[in-house]
């Protein structure tokens, strides 16, 4: 095994063993299934509460099959009248021609009531009308809710992650230089094994958490009955998320190192990763607003822009249907800037993790020979 | 055999320097195998960056290094073992995983790393602490899995910058035991010190260096030899003025007075002080190695 296998194995190790890991596990664990059945607990879809005085019960649910109704027989109508006036039902029907409720009637209920009434009707009389056709010429736009629920969760679990993975980066680079065991792990390996096993190591770990989450919330969901409401393709849009997470981490992660190579101290890591977890903030609440607006002109162009694509592009994929070749380009314009980071990036951290003391510059670093 | 061929290095000049400092000016020097190799020099003088360049930590402007004939790569330094001057753990890290960590990192296989890792442990009196965090050690237990983190792999060459600083008596022992037994098996041993009594005790040969140049190397009998001794006479009770007209310089203590030249006839010295009264003391005093460094580098 060489030596880029052997510094990530040691810190995937060494970071699923620590409590901090565990105990982050479990809780994100336990509030991803907890989420997954909220909604159910919430109440979900509409129903109504319907009474009956000497009259028939409408077929609504047929006509709404989302819809939920009870359906209650009164002996007379000062009954019905009480039972309204209490809140018991919402409306009564009454010899099959009047609707009591209190104060105006729901508009959905008043007009599923009167269009069913009048259909039951005819239809008794032999009058037969074949229903509307409904035919969407715009998006599929049954989903519409469930698509943007399951974007503004993606992205606010790719921030996390990718910023706390990212802070991990930096402190393992200072204490590596602060400590100067670099100088011993150099005499034994080349910078960019060390580099390279490092940001493996911890995008493994990374990926534990966020694929924990991603099966938690899955079977929680088709457990909870909440993925019934998910649009088709979700299987698609969990991995095109990994490949996101790695491509969007790879950039940051690298940055990060890079960062963190020019301070000795563990104090100075949050100062001198302030411009990087900055631009993460902004890719972030880029993505975040994409989220209201995921068809709009600024989430196309900025879901093409490295780094914002990589937490863009996922949430115009979950919030509407992105073509392939639109995601495989701007995978690629970001699987570019990835190589161009790394570059960059490996390049200050070899020349500066050797030099322990004041903080340095990333440009003048990157300028000196 | 490790050469170290006309090394040079200019260190970037920052605001308090801004000509640079250079920090080698050409230092040239050869280990042999089964040679402990004293390197010594006053603070800044060039040590500590030579020993970084060997290992590959720090590149020379100019100049070469080589082992067995060939320039030293990247292979060779991996069976090198390095102790930096700056010593550096995984503090949150057990003792026994960081050394078999790094012997991996040099090469070995799971197993091999995880037997030479049990022997330093046993060798070095740290067997009951293997499973401890690094930081739960006294700063004397940390170097010396430090140490054992530098011989895990059983190196074919020993770089190590000031290992003796920083130890109790006891642990000095210990380390120069563990040395003369690498060296004994025909590994060449560079070491770093202040501690100039050690050195002599302890190298076969020893490199003086001073701002970045080698200005004196060569067994430690050799540099004796190079420097004249001092004459030293003692004479009990001597004539007043017997030593007019000597050179050197003359102490009283008590009814003794002691001479103390290194130029002169000897033998002229000698007549005179028989003829003054009881002689009591006559000889060469060899340089110790403090002596032989100062000179040096003055």
């Amino acid at each position: 095994m060489n030596g880029l296998l052997l510094v990530a194995r040691r810190e995937v190790s060494t970071q699923v063993r620590t409590r901090a890991f565990v105990i982050g596990l479990l809780v994100t664990a336990l509030l991803v299934g907890a989420v997954s059945f909220l909604p159910k607990i919430m109440g979900g879809g509409d129903s109504y509460k319907l009474g009956l005085v000497n009259s028939q019960q409408l077929p609504l649910h047929a006509a709404a099959p989302d819809i939920e109704f009870e359906w209650r027989k009164f002996a007379d109508e000062a009954a019905a009248k009480r039972a309204v006036l209490a809140g018991d039902v919402d409306a009564v029907l009454v010899d099959n021609a009047r609707v009591l409720t209190d104060g105006e009637i729901n508009t959905e209920l008043g007009v599923l009531l009167q269009s069913v009434n009048r259909e039951f009707k005819l239809g008794a009389a032999g009058v037969a009308i074949p229903p509307l056709e409904m035919q969407s010429v715009g998006a599929d736009a049954r989903y519409q809710e469930a698509r943007q629920g399951i974007a503004t969760v993606l992205v606010l679990l790719l921030f996390m992650l990718l910023m706390g993975q990212i802070v991990m980066v930096a402190m393992g680079v200072v204490e590596e230089k602060g400590s100067r065991i670099v100088e011993i792990l150099l005499a034994a390996v080349r910078p960019w094994q060390l580099l390279g096993g490092k940001i493996l190591g911890l995008g493994v770990v990374g990926l534990i958490n966020l694929g924990t989450i991603l099966v938690i919330g899955l079977a929680a969901s088709s457990v909870s009955g909440l993925a019934a409401d998910f649009p088709p393709g979700m299987v698609g849009l969990v991995v095109a998320v990994l490949v996101w997470f790695v491509l969007g981490y790879a950039f940051f992660a690298t940055l990060s190192a890079a960062f963190a190579s020019l301070v000795s101290r563990q104090e100075e890591v949050n100062t001198v990763l302030t411009p990087l977890t900055m631009m993460i903030m902004v890719t972030y609440f880029v993505s975040f607003y994409v989220t209201n607006e995921p068809t709009g002109t600024l989430a196309t162009v900025l879901s093409y822009v490295p780094p914002f694509s990589s937490m863009v592009m996922p949430v115009r994929m979950a919030a509407t249907e992105v073509p392939m070749w639109q995601v495989g380009l701007s995978m690629l314009a970001m699987a570019l800037a990835v190589v161009v980071v790394l570059k960059i990036g490996s390049t200050v951290y070899e020349r500066a993790v050797l030099r322990t003391g004041a903080r340095l510059k990333f440009g003048e670093v990157l300028r000196s020979r | 055999m490790l050469e170290i061929s006309e090394l040079r290095k200019r260190f970037a000049g920052g605001p308090g320097a801004p000509g640079g400092k250079v920090a080698l000016d050409g230092i040239s020097f050869t280990v042999r195998p089964g040679e402990m190799f004293g390197f010594v020099g006053a603070n800044g003088a060039g040590k500590t960056t030579t020993m970084r360049i060997v290992m590959g930590v720090l590149q020379a402007d100019s100049g070469s290094v080589s082992w067995q004939g060939r320039p030293l790569g990247y292979d060779d330094r991996q069976r090198f073992g390095y102790m930096p001057e700056e010593r550096g753990l995984y503090q949150k890290m057990r003792v026994a995983e960081q050394i078999e960590y790094f012997g991996r990192l040099h090469g070995l296989s799971a197993p091999a790393a995880k037997k030479a890792t049990d022997d330093l442990l046993e060798r070095l009196g740290l067997t009951e602490r293997r499973g401890d965090a690094v930081q739960a050690l006294s700063l004397g237990n940390q170097q010396r899995v430090q140490l054992a983190v530098a011989l895990v792999h059983d190196p074919e060459v020993l770089i190590l910058d000031e290992p003796f600083s920083g130890l109790d008596p006891i642990a000095v022992d210990a380390l120069a035991t563990a040395l003369q037994e690498r060296c004994r098996g025909g590994v060449p041993v560079i070491f770093s010190s202040h501690q100039l009594e050690l050195v002599e005790r302890l190298c076969d040969s020893v490199g003086i260096v001073s701002a970045g140049r080698m200005v004196a190397s060569g067994t430690v009998a050799d540099l004796r030899a190079a420097e004249s001794g001092t004459l030293r006479v003692v004479v009990r009770d001597p004539a007043p003025g017997w030593a007019d007209g000597l050179p050197g310089t003359v102490s009283v203590s008590g009814s003794r007075q002691v001479l103390l030249t290194d130029e002169g006839d000897d033998q002229e010295i000698l007549r005179r002080a028989m003829k003054a009264g009881h002689v009591e003391h006559f000889g060469v005093e060899q340089p110790t190695l403090t002596e032989i460094f100062k000179e040096a580098v003055a």
